[in-house]
């Protein structure tokens, strides 16, 4: 297509060159026919440079790795469509040498041929909207890669015919699902044998562009002390040859204006092409196909389709084909009377008005005769009244079948109406399921800026934390209760839960932790609390502080082996921590008998004396008696139980730290929270 | 509200209108919510049906807002103003319930009577 011609390489070497040769070739041409055409290709070709050279020298100055991706990108998609339009311009050269060339052997123009075969469909608005690309990451890049995120900076360029749009950058990372593209892309004018290529580029986004400098020795080295993926793509970066060369590279030495740029490259990852059979009202996954594979270093792991919405708006559908003046015949009555109407063909009807003024007034129609594929139109025979034809549209309403009969002021207007019902039919034909029903195509607002979003460390930082909990009216109530409670112990009613602790060994930890006792609330906010753990950790250390500070009756060993039990669990692992088997199967025998009341009243310090497993029913008992006595301002104790127990006998954590333990206490699963509202 | 089972019951559906009460700077129903989508339901004491993801109201304060107008511990809350409330998350149900510029909310919800007696007490909508 791109056919290499002597003069078209000279063209391309440098800017300044192919402008002179530009105005050479225009020159030449203009000898023969008008080029009004190539000198907008002309215009749209010195464009394309201007932008590639400030694309180029963007990307030579700037030192921030994303305006260094941006202006990669903006190069990428100026050298795809200076490409472009050189093969339309070398396509328009070669018509008309072929033109000129039938024009000299025949010596008169060709003869058109008959109205049916040069009738051309008309023109569409073609719109892609709302791409999607679902990744599937291994495993292993979350668990086992420890190294840095590796990013890959993504875009999509689509191209219809001449018309070349890329979508946004993307950066994507293993925290991503789904490569999303908001962009809606609309190409204006797209005949119905269009094919829409869509071409995702990514490009690797770490540090070292200039990795082929290091020697292999030294990169070996590093692959085996960086991550394992990241050393694997900077050893693969080394030899260039393993991956598929690159698109940019191959435009690079076509379009080379000078040294090589220097800076990210884009290589095309996957691709697809879309047709008028894709074309539907709502979203439809097709395949791509991919190119390279996993040594490569733009590589990102495709699930292997894209999502999107591709729509079609023909303007047969949205533009007014034919309008004019008709008279309807009325059905029935002899002598046959008949009605003036002012006929405007639109889409798949024909609206008839009963004066212009109402069309352009928005109206209702009169009446409106359907032009679809079922209906069936002809010209019917001299009347012999009049001498013009009448043209008689068919239509199945139903079961029925309807005719209208139209007829013009004269021939020529019927043999336009005619022309236009044609254009219509062959419209339809080529444009097969975009005229049963116009589709939507949403205009792009115009550009927002895009909001850049970083995300720090983990989900926990997005989450807002209300600061409702008031504590100190909470501390108040726990008091309260605890000596409620405390009457109640000795008459040997335990929770349930207690039966728990009876077989888990403390022992080991005790003599450790008896020294961090005064410390252990601070320990706590680590742990993600199980249900069962919420009113505990406090409820030990509050219990081990009552110890400690006044001498109750709790005797030390059964706290701090309650105290051990917590512990081991809390400080096993600061983060989420695999629940155990044992652990699990008890919480869910304890849930099975109605243990979730217990949540209502968060603090109920075990009992000392007795540790034998009590019957569930005195549980919800107890906590009802509990909720009756909360005062009316307290606030939401049982979804924050941990802190809910921090109180005035103890030492009080920060802020900080209590916020995060409610944190977690919202966030993990097992807790049934309760709100106050 | 607790029932007693084996006893036959009636689930009442009523609509319940609460104004809220200001204090200080927060405007407060007087009644604590609990369950949602993303609770564990087998959790729940008010719910019949273990499996029942809804918001149940599991506390209401005495004299509050929300016992004045009739609100009972166990009920369980269907809409909000409109809202839905049987397929939300627990966040979702609290932050409809506390919208700042709402003084009234209209809740609907449904309520199970212990029928001790065989009179069954007839369904009443307010």
């Amino acid at each position: 297509m791109f056919c290499r011609t002597q003069t078209t390489r000279a063209a391309i070497a440098r800017g300044s060159a192919l402008e002179m040769e530009i105005r050479r070739g225009k020159f030449r041409r203009s000898v023969f026919l008008d080029t009004l055409q190539d000198s907008d290709i002309q215009k749209k070709i010195d464009h394309e440079i201007r932008m590639r050279d400030g694309a180029c020298k963007l990307l030579a100055a700037c030192s921030q790795r994303d305006q260094a991706l941006e202006a990669a990108k903006s190069l990428l998609t100026c050298n795809t469509r200076i490409m472009a339009y050189m093969s339309e311009l070398q396509r328009m050269k070669e018509a008309q040498v072929m033109q000129r060339v039938a024009r000299r052997s025949d010596g008169t123009r060709s003869s058109d041929a008959g109205p049916m075969d040069d009738r051309l469909p008309c023109k569409g608005k073609v719109a892609i909207s709302d791409l999607r690309i679902p990744l599937m990451w291994k495993d292993t890049e979350y668990f086992k890669n420890k190294g840095e995120l590796h990013r890959c900076a993504v875009f999509c360029l689509l191209q219809v015919g001449g018309e070349i749009h890329d979508t946004d950058m993307v950066m994507v990372d293993r925290t991503l699902t789904d490569i999303c593209f908001d962009n809606t892309i609309v190409f204006s004018e797209a005949s119905p044998g269009f094919e829409l290529r869509v071409e995702l580029y990514s490009c690797c986004s770490e540090e070292d562009y200039s990795a082929g400098s290091a020697p292999r020795k030294l990169a070996s080295k590093l692959s085996s002390s960086l991550g394992r993926s990241a050393g694997k793509k900077l050893r693969v970066a080394m030899d260039p040859g393993a991956c598929s060369p690159t698109s940019n590279a191959g435009a690079a030495t076509l379009l080379l204006p000078g040294p090589a740029v220097a800076g990210p490259k884009y290589h095309l990852l996957a691709h697809t092409s879309l047709s008028l059979s894709h074309v539907q009202d709502s979203f439809r996954t097709h395949d791509l196909s991919i190119s390279g594979n996993e040594e490569c270093s733009y590589w990102v792991p495709l699930y292997g389709s894209v999502c999107c919405r591709l729509a079609a708006q023909p303007h047969c559908m949205t533009q007014q084909m034919m309008s004019g003046c008709l008279k309807v015949k009325q059905l029935g009555g002899d002598p046959p009377s008949w009605t003036n109407v002012y006929g405007v063909l639109k889409g798949t009807n024909l609206f008839c008005y009963h004066r212009q003024e109402d069309m352009e007034a928005n109206v209702e129609p009169a009446f409106t005769i359907a032009i679809n594929k079922e209906t069936r139109i002809r010209a019917s025979e001299k009347d012999p009244h009049s001498k013009a034809q009448s043209i008689c549209i068919s239509n199945q309403y139903g079961g029925e079948e309807v005719t209208h009969t139209l007829s013009a002021d004269s021939r020529e207007e019927t043999h336009r109406w005619m022309e236009a019902f044609w254009q219509q039919f062959c419209d339809m034909s080529q444009w097969k399921q975009c005229c049963d029903d116009l589709m939507k195509i949403e205009l792009p607002s115009p550009r927002k800026p895009a909001l850049v979003t970083s995300k720090q460390g983990s989900l926990y930082h997005e989450i807002v934390i209300d600061t409702s909990d008031d504590i100190s009216t909470v501390t108040d109530i726990l008091t309260r209760r605890m000596q409620e409670l405390e009457l109640r112990s000795q008459l040997g009613t335990s929770p349930p839960w207690m039966s728990l602790f009876e077989e888990s060994p403390g022992g080991p930890r005790t003599p450790r932790l008896a020294r961090h006792s005064p410390r252990s609330p601070h320990r706590l906010p680590h742990s993600p609390l199980s249900s069962l753990r919420c009113p505990w950790p406090g409820l030990l250390s509050s219990d081990a502080s009552l110890t400690s500070d006044s001498d109750s009756p709790c005797s030390t060993s059964p706290c701090s082996r309650h105290r051990g039990w917590a512990e081991p669990l809390s400080l096993s692992s600061p983060r989420f921590r695999p629940r155990t088997l044992s652990l699990d199967a008890k919480l869910s025998t304890l849930r099975g008998r109605g243990y979730g009341g217990v949540l209502q009243c968060s603090c109920q310090p075990p009992s000392s004396s007795s540790l034998a497993p009590i019957p569930a029913q005195c549980v919800p008992q107890a906590t009802l008696s509990c909720s009756s006595s909360t005062s009316s301002n307290s606030s939401s104790e049982g979804s924050h139980s941990p802190s809910s127990l921090d109180g005035t006998p103890f030492s009080r954590p920060s802020s900080a730290r209590r916020s995060l333990r409610n944190l977690r206490a919202k966030l993990d699963p097992r807790n049934w929270l309760q709100s106050q509202v | 509200m607790s029932f007693i089972p084996g006893q036959p019951v009636t689930a009442v559906v009523q609509r319940i209108e609460i104004r809220k009460l200001r204090q200080g700077e927060h405007l407060i129903l007087g009644f604590s919510i609990g369950g949602g989508i993303d609770q564990d339901p087998g959790q729940n004491p008010f719910s019949e049906d273990k499996s029942d993801k809804g918001i149940y109201v599991t506390r209401v304060t005495p004299e509050g807002p929300a016992e004045v107008a009739g609100l009972m511990m166990g009920d369980k809350v269907m809409q909000v103003n409109g809202w839905d409330m049987t397929m939300v998350t627990h966040d979702q149900a609290r932050k409809r319930l506390t919208k700042k510029n709402e003084d009234v909310v209209r809740l609907l919800v449904a309520s199970l009577l212990c029928n001790a007696s065989p009179f069954v007490q007839t369904e009443f909508a307010i």
